[in-house]
Formats: structure tokens, sequence, C-alpha cells
């Protein structure tokens, strides 16, 4: 057959199924992202932490030396939702040096090499676009945060018994709730600052930065207007006290528990509008 | 030496790279970092302003006001409280803060007060919305050292200093400066003058913008009594705090961005150094630019609320030294800094593809 021709026809193998579709974005970057053996390694060091809280959790249920010598067991030592608000602030913590570390590399190279629009001439929507992004983040932090969460919950319900569970189930709902209301802001800061800033280095240190500079701006307003609502754009504490909050544990941060969601919900939503507006399926020729 | 054509040659690289510094799309988050402090005052002024409005108001409407006020002790119950300040005719709101605080929040003409009750008694009656000076001059000190020095400066001159070279790679734009007959030091003093010139421009204009606007929400008489006494002397040390902090961040930054491919590890890093200043033992505290810049403050600003408090106890204080080795050491250490990024500068090249 002669080249000329040949002609481009649409394709007529097997489709991804549609609600699945936003998954094929993560499949092919963790092929990318699990050749760092950096990356691999942090992922792993993350894991030592709640290792270490099983080993409490089990040491703190066993402490027989105590009653053998029939004094009651220390008050400090037990398990409750201050030690589950311990754990989820250390994990959050590294899962926000673990978006730091990837974030910038979801959508500014896309973005940089005007690569949108081969993504959109598929059927493939802005909005299984921008999931698919977060996904490539929600599903990695969740190994960190969650899940290892839930798992200490687990091995503390066994030891403590079904009554425990019973008695502590809204800790259960926290660690869930508060793990993944952390997880989808930190995806969403990323993918906003990754598809705004081009270069991936301003990209991660504006990640970094956010947190920061918003903590700082906080206690400014905070100390010049002497009001406590500054802290509403301190990301932090807004999230600590969600955290708090759910777990029944009072805390000082100057936010009532529905002023932080109010702080939570407008930054999702920024973050959304700057998607909004970045996401478009368009080539800018210089 | 050609000193007078490297005078030229410099001054020329000045006048093409401060307006380029000044007037950047990508340096508009350093004016929003720079200002943002002085919209702050400004809003203060506003809101202090009000308070002195509302306190005259009060003392025409509640004469006795004050004397109610002063009747409102521990113990008493929110609505013993809330009978009394109804009875003396005082305007009050009542809310409650979590799940077991409640607050009854009111103006007595002199002072405004939060009344904190746990379970229907006053457990603790503070003043709030303060309109004095001093508590403006000590909120002013705060903001300066713990925001404008070491986020606002500190990330404005990140932004500013790094880009001199590093942004001109990014563009593929530094190899025009690198044909041109100029020697690579002058350059680099050049690039770094016009940095300086810039974010002292920008900084120091909201520090005063600042100082100007806390100092409008007060009297004429309060603020010509705080300038004929310390204020010049205060207005004068920021000022020149300020001048300092870009002459000391911005050389390490500017050899960041010639040293370094990635620059933003050692902003990172210099950060970190930077914020743990108040932890480190006497010694290593004066290996860092934020000490020398502390020890001109006029005003000693609070300790950071935000510290933990097992944390304070790791809190160590070093001497502060004198002004005049202050300012001595931080010029020492700039131009150290800058000798030492002169070697690399002498022996860059470029390749834009790596780059």
């Amino acid at each position: 057959m002669a080249v000329y021709k040949r002609s481009y026809t649409s394709y007529s193998g097997a489709l991804t199924p549609p609600r699945t579709r936003f998954l094929v974005l993560p499949r092919y970057s963790y092929e990318r992202l699990f050749k760092s053996r950096f990356l691999v390694g942090f992922l792993v060091a993350c894991l030592f932490f709640p290792l270490g809280c099983i080993g409490y959790i089990y040491l703190v249920n066993n402490l027989t030396i105590f009653q053998s010598m029939g004094i009651p067991t220390p008050g400090f030592l037990k398990i409750d939702g201050k030690f589950f608000l311990v754990f989820m602030n250390f994990q959050g913590a590294l899962a926000y040096v673990l978006t730091a570390l990837i974030g910038p590399n979801l959508i500014a190279p896309d973005l940089a090499n005007n690569a949108l629009p081969t993504y959109f001439s598929r059927p493939f929507s802005r909005t299984e676009y921008v999931i698919g992004k977060i996904s490539v983040l929600f599903i990695l932090l969740s190994i960190i945060t969650w899940v290892p969460g839930m798992l200490l919950f687990g091995v503390q319900a066994s030891q403590a018994g079904w009554d425990w569970s019973v008695a502590n189930w809204y800790i259960l709902r926290g660690i869930l709730l508060g793990h993944i209301t952390w997880i989808l802001l930190l995806s969403l800061i990323s993918v906003a600052m990754s598809a705004w800033v081009k270069w991936k280095v301003v990209a991660g240190a504006l990640i970094l930065g956010i947190f920061g500079i918003g903590a700082g701006l906080a206690q400014i307003i905070n100390s010049i207007l002497r009001t406590d609502y500054g802290s509403m754009i301190d990301i932090s504490r807004i999230m600590y006290t969600i955290w708090s909050d759910q777990f029944g544990i009072e805390t000082s941060t100057g936010l009532e528990a529905f002023e932080a969601w109010i702080g939570f919900a407008a930054v999702c939503i920024v973050c959304l509008l700057m998607l909004e507006r970045k996401i478009r399926p368009k080539e800018i020729v210089r | 030496m050609d000193t007078v054509l490297w005078r030229r040659q410099l001054l020329a690289i000045v006048q093409l790279e401060w307006k380029k510094t000044l007037f950047s799309k990508r340096g508009i988050w350093v004016y929003v970092l720079a200002f943002l402090p002085a919209l702050l005052f400004g809003i203060n002024a506003y809101r202090v302003k009000s308070i002195r409005a509302e306190q005259e108001r009060m003392s025409v409407s509640a004469p006795n006001a004050s004397a109610v006020s002063n009747k409102i002790v521990a113990g008493m119950s929110a609505d013993v409280a809330a009978e009394a300040l109804r009875d003396a005719k005082i305007p009050y709101s009542r809310f409650t803060r979590g799940r077991r605080l409640e607050v009854i929040r009111y103006n007595d003409g002199a002072n405004a007060f939060d009344l904190m009750f746990r379970e229907g008694a006053l457990v603790d009656k503070r003043k709030r919305n303060q309109a004095l000076l001093s508590d403006d001059i000590r909120a002013y000190a705060g903001m300066f050292q713990y925001f404008y020095l070491r986020l606002a400066i500190f990330f404005g001159c990140v932004g500013i200093f790094m880009n001199l070279f590093r942004g001109e790679m990014l563009d593929q734009s530094l190899h025009y400066y690198l044909l041109a007959p100029v020697r690579r030091e002058v350059l680099m003093v050049g690039k770094y003058l016009s940095g300086l010139v810039a974010t002292i421009l920008i900084f120091g204009t909201s520090t005063a913008l600042q100082l100007y606007l806390m100092l409008s929400a007060h009297s004429n008489k309060e603020v010509s009594d705080y300038l004929a006494g310390e204020g010049w002397g205060h207005i004068a040390a920021y000022l020149g705090v300020t001048a300092l902090a870009c002459v000391g961040y911005g050389s390490i930054f500017l050899a960041a961005g010639i040293i370094m491919k990635n620059p933003m590890v050692a902003a990172a890093s210099i950060l970190f150094w930077e914020g743990i200043n108040w932890f480190l033992p006497a010694m290593l505290k004066k290996f860092s630019v934020i000490f020398y810049l502390q020890s001109l403050c006029p005003v000693v600003a609070p300790l950071n609320s935000d510290i933990p408090e097992p944390l304070k106890l790791l809190v160590t204080t070093a001497a502060p030294i004198s002004a005049p080795i202050a300012i001595l050491g931080l010029f020492t250490v700039s131009i150290a800094v800058l000798a030492f990024a002169s070697i690399y500068v002498r022996k860059l090249e470029i390749n834009y593809g790596a780059d």
C-alpha cells in the first residue's frame, strides 16, 4: 500500500472505563516517582514513627509491673485522643514534607512544555485531570497518614477490648476525617502552586513558604489588630483546631472549630479557583 | 587597576538592573510582602480611632460605667454580671467560645473588657483593644523582629538577589553580560548594588510607612512626647536595621544564586538556621545575620507566643553586642561572602540546556 494512502482513523481499541480513567495519571506518575531512591527511602522512614507507636501501645496495655506492685498505672501512660493527636501531628508534618517533594512535579512540567492540549484532546476532562493529579498525592500520603492511624486504632482496640473501641469510636472518626482533610488541603495547595509556578524549585519553595508566611502573617495580624481571627489564615492552626475538635481536646489556637472549617473551605476554594484559571486546554505560542 | 572604568561599568550595570528589579512582574509578591504590615498598621490606625471615639461616647452616655465595671470581680456569675451592665446602660455582647467558655464583652468608657466565664462563674477579666501607644510600640517591635526581618525581608532578598544571576540563567540572557568586556567581579558587584538599591527602596519605604501609620493613630501630644524622648532614635534604628538586613541577606543569597544550582536548598537551610537562633548556644548565635540585626533593634520583642512551653525552656540568651561591632560584623560578613562568590563568578560557565 502506498504511504500517502494511509490516513489517521479514530482509535478503536479498548477504552479505560470512564470512572477510573483519572487513575491513569497516578499510574504513570508513580512509575517516574519510584525511580527516585531518596523518595522511596523517605516513604519508608515515614513509617518508623507508626511502628514506634505500635510498640508504645503494646507496652501501655501490658504494664504488669505496676499491677504486680499493687499501685495504679500512672495517668500519663494511657492511649487516648491526645496520643492520637500527637501521632497525627507527627505524620501530618511528614506528609507536608513529602508534598513539598512531590507536588512541584505534578502540573508544572505539563504547563511548561505546553502538554495540556495532548491530555485534553483525549476523552479526558479538566476535572479528571485535576483529580488524577491530586490522587497521585492522595494515595501516597494516605500510606503514611490515615492508613497507619487506622492500624494503630486497630491494635489498641485489639489490646484494650470492645468496650474501649465503643467508647472511643470518635478517635477513629477523628483520624480519618482529620487526615483526609489534611491530605486534601495539601494536595490542592501543591497542585495549585504547581499550576501557577512553572519553575519546580520555586513551586517547592512556595509550598513550603505558604505555611511559614501564613503563620507569620497570622501572628502579626493578631498582634497588631489585637484579635484572634488572624489565625484563620494560618493553615497549621486551622488544621490543629479541626483535629483537636475531633478528639474533644481544648486548644489555645484562638479559633473555634467552625471558624477553622471556614478557613479550611476558603483555602480549598481559592486553590480550586487558581486551578480553574490555569488548567485550560490551550497552547501559548510566543 | 582601571578604577575609573570599573566605576563607569558599575554605574551602567546598576542603571540597567535596578529598574529591572524594581518594576519586574515577577517581583510583585515582594511588594505585597513588604507593604502588608503597612496595610495592617493602616487598619490599626482606623481601629484605634474608632475605639477612642467609642470611649468618648461611652463616657458621656454612661458616666458611672467604670464604677460598675470595677464591681465585676472573679467568681461572679454571668447572669449577675450581665444584669449589672444592663442596669448601668452599658452595651455588651454575650457569646460562647469553645464548649465551656462564655464571654461577655463590653466597654466602660476607659477600657474594653472580655469577661471569661467557666461553668457560669467569672474566671478571667481581660482588658482588650487597648488604644495605647506603648502597646503599639511593643506590637511593632514583635512584628518587625518576627515577621519583617525573619520572613518579609528574608524572602524578599531570596526573590530579588537569587534572581540576579539564577533568573538570567533561566531566562537564557546571562550570556549577553558574560560576552561584554567587563570583569566578572564588576558585574557581580554591580548586580549586588542594584539589588541593594531596590530592596532598600522597597523595604525602607515600607518601614517608614509602617511607623508613620502606627503613630498617626495616636494624639499629637502622645506622638510628640514619644518623638521628643526616644522616638527619633527608634525610627532611625528601624530604618538602619532594615537597610542592614538587605545588605546581609542580599550578599548571602546573591552568592547562593551563583554557587548553587538549586539555591532553594540554601534558602531553606539559612531559614532553618536563622529560625533556631533562639535555641542556639551564645557562641553559635553569632554565626547568623539575625543575631546582629536583633542586637540593633531598639525595643526587645516579647518571645514568640507560638513557641511551645517545653521549647521555651531551651531558649538561650546572649548579651547583645554593641551597635558599631554589629554593623561592622554585618559588613565584614557581607564582604567576605561576596569575595567568596567572586571566586565562583570568575569561573562561571553557562549551559542553558543543563540549567
